[in-house]
């Protein structure tokens, strides 16, 4: 019994602590956003102050320009989120066109050098991002792709398509075949087994491998650094506002809190289907 | 309704030929099993017929239609699977309204013959239910279900009792059999279970190796089988082998044989060759008697080993001695309530007309007889 308590009491000693480490960080920005410069920096840190939304103001350019304490200065970072979920959900939904097929066609048919082309399109996920830039760069002021946002949502797929592509797969390998087989005698031709049968059952496990891959383009940094310069997404912005060399801080914290909004909304909003995406397909 | 031929059918996975120009004629309303053990190709020419393999060469006809080429949907055919195969998005009531809808039935329609169904299979209750709601049982009712509301011309069953418990698949069978009565359609049901072959078929095909061993009722293929492999296919427990001697006889209607050194037997079987060679005798457990049969008959000496009392039958296994070495396993049955010892040895007795010859290649020579029949 004491045996017992103790081990549990441990536990969740540990959990305590992981959850302490894992959140700390969080808890510190949203703080930091809502504090005014001076209490940034103080020594020992401040756990008390007087909440203030000029961070968050500034941030958005709705603060009078003679009352911030920043002087002048336009950071419009409205217009960055706004690239970003155009960027993200573009690349998203682009990933789901073409990689649902994709990935059906990999989990149901049989051609050769299958598992050498399945492979070659997981290979972009190990591939350091950095080693295309480069390349990318020149290739998209050649064509005029540079800071397009069709351009961003087309490179975005080194990110998102492998992914879609290999989880697809797998959701589709998860349905028996002969759920096909039985809609196929029971009528139905290709087009209404897919939209009838196929992608219902795999509407689960899509929609939680959309929202994984919508993470991992809103996390991506350097493909937005080199190959935008208006067209910028959230996490280049929060960059920029450390350029000015004053101490910017609190605006960055608030950036940070307004850059974390989007995902954390849709892990909520998604959680249920973000664990099936990840964990399992669409059956069983 | 429908016929269904396939004809000269091949069918290859790479450079292995799982059907070996396979020849069938299936008529309207019969209802045809195929048997065979695991991986002789029953689903492999089941679904051939269903249109879901491309077949290498031959021809399938359904209806007197070639459909050799023609796309599942458009065979007018239903199809129950061994897992089910059910939709599990939908309810049971949208599963069994999907063939009909596809057809483009009228709603009414659909609701009416969906409905009728249901009762049919008593699973009226269970129609707004999703599948994974419902026992293996009743999943199996509503996948019979969705293959009858399309009133095909022809049924196919892959296996559909194999996921049941013993009594429920007897119960099914039985459903199934009269469902074949009351909607007289063909049906063309695999299975590996050779009770619901023998007990639902009309007539069955006993496949191996891709290639048909031999069809016929479930009546010939136990009283007069091919060859050895379908002697001792049908019938359980399996029909008993010996070696024996063919004896210098007259050509005409009857061989003697000779098994081991002292047995010798005249059994009504028609001679095709003189010349002394070596056969099989087979006889099924259900057929050795305890005492004397009043005709001829083959005497041996079985030591008894083990004993199986199953209370309406008794299998007694054991050894038969053929010479002073040479020991063969026999299984006999008894369905008196006699009872047996092991490691006693008694004399058993086959009548003539219960036995089966079969030539060394395993072809079975033709029996003149008939079992009794009682008007
Ligand atoms: N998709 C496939 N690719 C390659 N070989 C296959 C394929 N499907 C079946 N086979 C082979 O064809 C042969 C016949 O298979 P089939 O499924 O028809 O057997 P079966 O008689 O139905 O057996 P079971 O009683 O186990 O269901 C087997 O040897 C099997 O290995
Ligand atoms: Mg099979």
């Amino acid at each position: 019994m004491l045996k017992g308590k103790l081990t549990s009491l441990v536990l969740n000693f540990l959990i305590l602590a992981v959850v302490f480490v894992m959140a700390f960080p969080i808890v510190w920005i949203v703080m930091n956003s809502f504090k005014e410069a001076a209490d940034i920096n103080a020594y020992p840190p401040v756990f008390r102050f007087d909440p203030t939304l000029e961070n968050y103001k500034v941030l958005f350019d709705i603060a009078d320009a003679e009352a911030s304490s920043y002087g002048t200065l336009k950071v419009e970072f409205f217009k960055p989120v706004i690239n970003s979920v155009i960027i993200s959900a573009g690349a998203v939904l682009l990933s789901l066109i073409a990689g649902v097929p994709a990935g059906y066609a990999l989990a149901r048919y049989n051609f050769r050098a299958k598992e050498d082309l399945a492979f070659f399109i997981l290979g972009f996920r190990f591939a350091p991002v950095l080693l295309v830039i480069i390349p990318m760069f020149q290739f998209f002021q050649a064509i005029g792709l540079y800071d397009s946002y069709f351009g961003m949502i087309w490179v975005y797929q080194l990110i998102t398509l492998p992914m879609i592509i290999w989880l697809c797969r797998s959701y589709v390998e998860d349905i028996p075949v002969e759920i096909e087989e039985a809609a196929a005698i029971c009528g139905a031709k290709r087009p209404q087994i897919m939209l009838q049968v196929v992608l219902p059952l795999l509407r689960p496990g899509l929609v939680g491998a959309a929202l994984l891959v919508f993470l991992l383009a809103w996390h991506n940094f350097a493909l937005g650094l080199i190959l935008t310069a208006e067209k910028t997404p959230v996490t280049v912005a929060l960059l920029k506002l450390l350029n000015p060399g004053i101490s910017f801080y609190p605006v960055v914290s608030a950036g940070l809190v307004v850059s974390m909004i989007v995902p954390i909304a849709l892990i909520i909003l998604g959680q249920r289907h973000l664990e099936r995406g990840l964990t399992f397909g669409a059956l069983k | 309704m429908a016929t269904v031929t396939v004809a000269q059918v091949t069918k290859n996975y790479g450079a292995f030929t799982a059907l070996h120009s396979i020849d069938l004629d299936i008529d309207d309303g019969e209802f045809v099993v195929f048997v065979g053990p695991s991986g002789s190709g029953k689903s492999t020419l089941l679904r051939c017929i269903a249109g879901l393999e491309q077949i290498a060469s031959g021809m399938v006809r359904i209806a007197g239609q070639d459909v050799t080429t023609v796309d599942p949907a458009d065979r007018g055919l239903s199809m129950v699977f061994q897992n089910y195969a059910l939709f599990p998005h939908m309810s049971c009531r949208a599963n069994l309204a999907f063939p009909l809808k596809t057809e483009g039935v009228e709603k009414s329609e659909v609701s009416r013959r969906v409905e009728e169904a249901g009762r049919l299979l008593s699973i009226e209750s269970m129609l707004d239910r999703k599948p994974a709601e419902l026992s293996g049982g009743q999943r199996q009712r509503v996948a019979i279900g969705r293959a009858i509301v399309k009133e095909p011309k022809v049924f196919l069953f892959d296996e559909p009792l194999s996921n049941l418990d013993a009594a429920l698949r007897i119960k099914m069978r039985v459903e199934i059999t009269k469902l074949h009565r009351q909607l007289q359609n063909t049906i063309i049901y695999v299975t590996h279970d050779q009770v619901e072959a023998m007990t639902m078929a009309d007539r069955i095909v006993v496949l191996r190796d891709g290639q048909i061993e031999q069809v016929g009722t479930p009546h010939e293929l136990y009283f007069h089988p091919a060859n050895l492999f379908v002697a001792t296919f049908i019938g359980a427990p399996q029909m008993n082998l010996l070696p024996c001697q063919s004896v210098a006889s007259e050509v005409g209607k009857t061989t003697s044989i000779r098994v081991g050194q002292d047995t010798m037997a005249t059994l009504p079987i028609p001679n095709v060759e003189l010349t002394d060679g070596a056969l099989t005798l087979g006889f099924r457990p259900e057929h050795v008697e305890f005492e004397k049969p009043l005709g001829d008959s083959v005497k041996l000496k079985l030591k008894t080993d083990v004993i199986e009392n199953l209370g309406a039958v008794t299998n007694v296994h054991g050894q038969v001695l053929i010479t002073a070495t040479d020991e063969v396993d026999v299984t006999v049955s008894s369905h008196s309530q006699a009872v047996f010892e092991v490691d006693k040895s008694i004399p058993v007795w086959i009548a003539v007309e219960n036995c089966h010859l079969f030539t060394a290649d395993g072809t079975a020579l033709p029996r003149d007889v008939e079992p009794p029949t009682w008007k």
